[in-house]
């Protein structure tokens, strides 16, 4: 890991995946996969990683054909000493894309949706429930709203009724963190754009450690939160030091005495999760199904489709549709932000019933940065992009796909699909 | 000077024309397998990204409530605590700032 990396903060995880170097051989398939070429060495020597360049994106290592890369974060122990202290609150951020995942784990085929068996083996477990998909409901209502804000400053000149700052157009989705942070690194420039919406996992453990409190009676420092996330760039984020927003509530209502916490306390990807299940002897597949039992598990399809490309536009244009025009998006599916494509756009033409005008909006959808994301980031650069509202996610497919998600046998690690042809294997 | 008399051989390797089409489809198959091999892992790849795709989807098709603004529990979080969306605590809580990360890459 390079020990002088300057485009960290204090205290975050610098670089949350690196290159076995006794395991690379130097075949160079990650590189095809890396959005910002941060994997270094020449075809056939150890490759490592540049760890100013990398987002934490975890792609190299779900389609590294030899298993070299790995996580330099590992909190499954300290979280099964959480579950078993007493006097913790131990809450679950169930990401959407873990659902449809996890089951591959234990032997289920791919895309089996198991969130009643996960909330099953989540309570056995020891864990409270706080579903992912309720903030990602509250994500689209905030950055939804700022995106109705940003449009109608635009095109109306209105201003914020609370005398804030509005940001320019295309406004671009902020939740997912390696895109943030590419953002960050390399189109600083573009930052304006970004929403200033929190992503999902940081709104959850601000809620879980402030709301929260009334929901399990509990204080804010006995809560401790985990995301369970498909991401590994999630725990660099959640590592951000300014993300203590919960601690800095509650010492101003002076219910905080002791030492800062972070919001989101740590951070286990879907792969982590079923070792800790399988480390408790918590079979996920046999698991009987349960509900998730708080308020803060209750969840709506549109914060579901978080974890797909184009999910969280479909779910952001069916909530501004309604709030804009005062009636509901019929139907309700917006096929053309789904699908595999690199880029997709679509445009809306709405009327706006507080002004009484029709207004088009242009949307588009980008996933796998490392193909996809020059082209549309030149034109919002150059200044003119078609777009008002842009989504990003890092990873191809989205979240479903991210790189803390159970490595598919024959993704492109190739030589798992050839070796059971192999008499020597 | 004794002159080299010329020997014609018909077919040295007694293949008929029908053994010698079959040897060379063989050879071709054999060719072609990595490009099969590598079609059957590019598509599965895509297969299972699109096996969670669905898996989402279907947990939308069947979800009671389908839109953000509905979600009851959301509803109770802003007027219980929260206020309202882009109210003063939800720029408190629930947003953020981004910084300038590029000086260090020169």
């Amino acid at each position: 890991m390079n020990v002088a990396a300057k485009t960290y903060q204090k205290g975050e995880i610098p670089g949350v995946i690196a290159i076995k170097a006794s395991v690379c051989k130097g075949c160079d398939a990650c590189k095809r996969h890396c959005p910002t070429g941060a994997i270094t060495g020449m075809f056939g020597a150890t490759h490592s990683i540049n760890a100013d360049l990398c987002l934490s994106c975890g792609q190299c290592l779900i389609n590294c054909p030899f298993g070299a890369p790995y996580e330099t974060s590992d909190t499954v122990d300290a979280v099964i000493a959480k579950l078993q202290d007493k006097n913790t609150t131990v809450v679950g951020i169930i990401a959407p894309a873990v659902r449809v995942a996890i089951g591959e784990d234990f032997g289920l085929p791919a895309g089996s949706l198991v969130t009643g068996k996960l909330y099953g083996s989540m309570r056995k477990a020891g864990f409270d429930i706080l579903d992912n998909n309720f903030t990602a409901d509250l994500t689209i209502m905030e950055e939804g709203s700022e995106f109705i804000a940003r449009a109608r400053h635009a095109v109306f000149g209105e201003e914020n009724a609370h005398g804030g700052h509005i940001g320019p157009l295309p406004q671009f989705t902020s939740c997912c963190p390696a895109w943030v942070r590419f953002v960050e690194t390399k189109y600083p420039a573009l930052i304006p754009h970004l929403s200033s919406a929190k992503s999902p996992q940081q709104m959850a453990g601000t809620v879980a450690k402030t709301y929260g409190v009334k929901v399990w009676n509990k204080p804010a420092d006995r809560i401790y939160t985990v995301g369970i996330m498909p991401c590994t760039a999630k725990k660099l984020e959640a590592s951000r030091p300014e993300f203590i927003s919960a601690y800095e509530y509650n010492s101003k209502k002076g219910q905080a005495a002791g030492a800062s916490y972070p919001d989101v306390d740590t951070v286990l990807t879907t792969r982590d999760l079923s070792r800790l299940f399988k480390k408790l002897g918590i079979n996920l597949a046999a698991e009987k199904e349960m509900e998730g039992g708080t308020l803060l598990a209750d969840y709506t399809g549109a914060g579901t489709i978080f974890g797909n490309t184009g999910g969280v536009m479909e779910a952001a244009l069916r909530t501004a549709y309604a709030v804009i025009t005062g009636n509901e998006l019929k139907p309700l599916e917006f096929k053309k932000v789904r699908g595999l494509n690199g880029v997709k756009s679509a445009s809306v033409t709405i009327r706006d019933s507080k002004y009484s005008k029709d207004v088009t909006i242009n949307v588009a959808v980008v996933h796998g940065i490392a193909r996809n994301i020059a082209p549309v980031v030149d034109e919002v650069l150059a200044g003119r992009s078609p777009y008002h509202f842009i989504e990003v996610m890092n990873c191809p497919g989205g979240c479903i796909n991210g790189g803390g998600q159970p490595i598919y046998g024959n993704g492109s690690s190739w030589i798992d699909a050839i070796r059971p042809w192999f008499a020597w294997r | 000077m004794e002159e080299k008399s010329y020997q014609y051989m018909e077919n040295p390797l007694h293949v008929t024309r029908r053994e010698f089409i079959t040897i060379g489809g063989i050879v071709i198959a054999f060719l072609a397998l990595p490009a099969v091999w590598f079609k059957s892992i590019a598509t599965s790849n895509n297969q299972y990204i699109q096996a969670r795709t669905k898996g989402l989807y279907q947990d939308d098709e069947k979800s009671a409530v389908r839109v953000s603004h509905a979600n009851q529990s959301v509803m109770r979080y802003y007027k219980e605590f929260g206020g309202e969306p882009l109210g003063h605590l939800s720029h408190e809580l629930l947003h953020t700032g981004y910084i300038n990360r590029s000086k260090g890459l020169i």
